[in-house]
């Protein structure tokens, strides 16, 4: 029995079309699901964002007022650039971080599952569990950051006030996101493993140094993966939420509003629905453009081997 | 005989900077356990030091712990806290007192008064295997529709699957609230299970890509044997894919354990709190005293990572396929 055999394609073709009520039936979880909680709401959504919508009271059409109340609230500009600083800064130094865990580790030095394990756990623990540890770790006086900086010799009134500092909030905040960077370490090492040893022997034959060897053999074959983690970093980093709300509750001065605490607000503090909707549609027009940008900058530099 | 000394070095190089590191990422969880296990005025006096400890005063030969309650006088007043003048309180000079290391439980206890801790595990629980069990048996059976029945469409749901993970939650939230409203569901349990009923698109991809391994002609025979499509799944594809579908219990399990987003739009009393909400407000109203506030975040962390040790291989293995994707 061949492929091309015509008489099996037309018998497959047949058997094919009989068979879709059963594999229709199978994913109806997901059809129904996909209608009822993606379709329906992001459709409803766009609508509420041309509507004014305090709770209370039906959606009533309004136009674009909200996206055009949007570029004069300057509150939305501010979370926009809180956002944009905080994913600026903890997707690639958290990406180096893990990378650089990633190479130590494929040094084949001895203790290697210890030390993946260890580097990784802080991405097990639960956000909310971290949120309030950082919060006693990230503490002026008794914190753990400032107490060993004070032990190093750093002058008690030079040493940072994190959560409670205009200007270091968001570096806190940060500094505690690079605690998380197991997780990319372990994709990293993952396709480090994957990197075939001739390339190395053929880079050192041609007289290739360690440097050489990493920016042309072992960083275009990783990639693919590099991409990734950057996608889905920066994703994850512009729907920052918990760790302000928590933490900070969006202070001090506003200095970690970000956007998704904005957000939250609008909708369930303030129950402006409408307005709350459009700031979701903003987030998600900007995704889609960002992932876009990276993938198109990609071409240039990520390599697939297949 | 030069490259392998140099090779030699850098190992040793490479081996003290990850135990610098280990050292680093190790803090914050040894510092959690010791503040939860140190009387409260340790903390604030020495909240560096790893080793819990507290204050002993010699008497008739031994040491008794006590507990300062502030000055009189110059003298510091201290209470004993064991001993048979245990309770009764004594003038001293402050230096007389010393620090030993001791374990003291207090935290918890106080913070399992405090924080309804049973309670808020037992919702959680609810949540999670519901969830867990939700998501199990209508992602197998989307994949199984999408990977081992052939039929005309089933690419393009696939892709409209996949194209789906892209939209933020933000985007859906609003409406999902106002339905869930709609339907008096506010303050249940039901946001956070029922949609796992209705299939997940990442773990479908993941075990769509697990069931299309799986040999045809087992699935062939089985079908020549007179077996229906649901048979085959139960019989053969779900025990052979086991591995696969504990990966999606185990993540599932955890990220309902975690979630924070979704019990706090959707649960508004104290009754029907998880943990992480729990400890949020837990949080709120215990701002200042540390030791109840880390013992009790590791009550809840303790699970997840006692669960990530048991699980290490599959979770790794999971976590790994999660960048295959990419």
């Amino acid at each position: 029995m061949t492929d091309d055999d015509p008489v099996t394609v037309n018998v497959a073709r047949n058997a094919r079309l009989r068979r879709w009520p059963v594999g229709l039936a199978f994913s109806l979880p997901l059809v129904i699901g996909l209608l009822m909680f993606t379709a329906y709401p992001v459709g409803m959504s766009l609508y509420y964002s041309l509507c004014s919508y305090p709770i209370f009271s039906p959606p009533r059409l309004i136009g674009w007022a909200n996206y055009q109340e949007l570029l004069r609230d300057p509150r939305f500009w501010l979370s926009l650039w809180n956002t944009f600083y905080y994913a600026m800064a903890a997707v690639p130094l958290g990406m180096v971080a893990g990378l650089l865990l990633a190479l130590l580790l494929n040094l084949k030095v001895k203790g290697l599952a210890f030390y993946r394990t260890l580097f990784f756990l802080p991405t097990v623990v639960p956000l909310v569990a971290s949120c309030v540890l950082w919060n006693q770790i990230l503490n002026p006086q008794q914190g753990l950051i400032n107490e060993g900086l004070r032990f190093l010799g750093l002058p008690a009134a030079w040493t940072p006030g994190w959560l409670t500092s205009e200007t270091w909030s968001k570096p806190a905040l940060i500094l505690m996101s690079l605690w998380g960077c197991g997780g990319g370490m372990v994709l990293y090492l993952a396709a480090l493993q994957d990197v075939p040893q001739e390339l190395y022997e053929a880079a050192a034959l041609d007289g290739a140094r360690a440097w050489h060897r990493l920016w042309y053999v072992t960083l275009p074959m990783i990639s693919p993966v590099l991409l990734f983690t950057g996608i889905m970093g920066l994703i994850g980093a512009v729907q920052v939420f918990a760790q302000a709300f928590i933490m900070t509750g969006g202070g001090p001065a506003e200095s970690t509003l970000f956007y998704s605490l904005k957000l939250f607000d609008t909708a369930f503090t303030e129950f402006r629905l409408g307005y709350a909707s459009a700031m979701a549609w903003v987030m998600f027009v900007f995704i889609l453009l960002a992932t876009l940008a990276v993938m198109k900058l990609s071409n240039r530099f990520v390599y697939y081997h297949t | 005989m030069q490259r392998d000394k140099r090779r030699f070095l850098h190992v040793i190089v490479a081996q003290a900077v990850l135990m610098a590191l280990s050292l680093v990422f190790a803090l914050p969880f040894i510092w959690m356990l010791s503040t939860s296990l140190k009387v409260p005025d340790h903390i604030q006096s020495d909240s560096v030091d790893p080793i819990p400890k507290a204050w002993f005063l010699p008497r008739h030969g031994r040491l008794v712990r006590v507990r300062p309650l502030g000055i009189k006088q110059g003298r510091l007043v201290v209470q004993w806290r064991g001993g048979a003048e245990k309770g009764k309180t004594v003038p001293i000079a402050p230096r007389r007192l010393l620090s030993r290391p001791y374990l003291d439980w207090r935290n918890y206890v106080e913070g399992f008064q405090e924080f309804p801790f049973l309670r808020y595990l037992g919702n959680t629980l609810v949540i999670c295997a519901l969830s867990v069990l939700g998501t199990v048996l209508s992602c197998s059976l989307v994949a199984y529709g999408l990977a081992c029945v052939p039929w005309k469409g089933r690419e393009t749901l696939f892709w409209v699957m996949l194209s789906t993970m892209m939209i933020p939650g933000q985007v859906t939230m609003i409406p999902l609230f106002i339905l869930f409203r709609h339907l008096g569901w506010i303050n249940t349990i039901l946001p956070l299970v029922v949609p796992a009923f209705f299939g997940n698109a990442f773990f479908i991809f993941l075990l769509r890509q697990f069931y299309r391994g799986i040999p045809v002609s087992l699935l062939e025979a089985a079908r020549v044997d007179g077996a229906g499509d649901l048979r085959i799944w139960a019989r053969i594809v779900a025990p052979l894919s086991k591995p696969a579908l504990l990966m999606v219990a185990l993540f599932t399990f955890i990220n309902s354990w975690n979630d924070f987003l979704n019990p706090l739009i959707y649960l508004l009393n104290d009754r029907k709190y998880t943990l992480s909400i729990g400890l949020t407000m837990f949080q709120g109203q215990y701002n200042t005293e540390w030791g109840p506030l880390m013992a009790m975040s590791l009550v809840m962390a303790l699970p997840i990572i006692v669960l990530f040790f048991l699980t290490q291989k599959t979770f790794i293995q999971g976590v790994k396929l999660s960048g295959v994707k990419g």
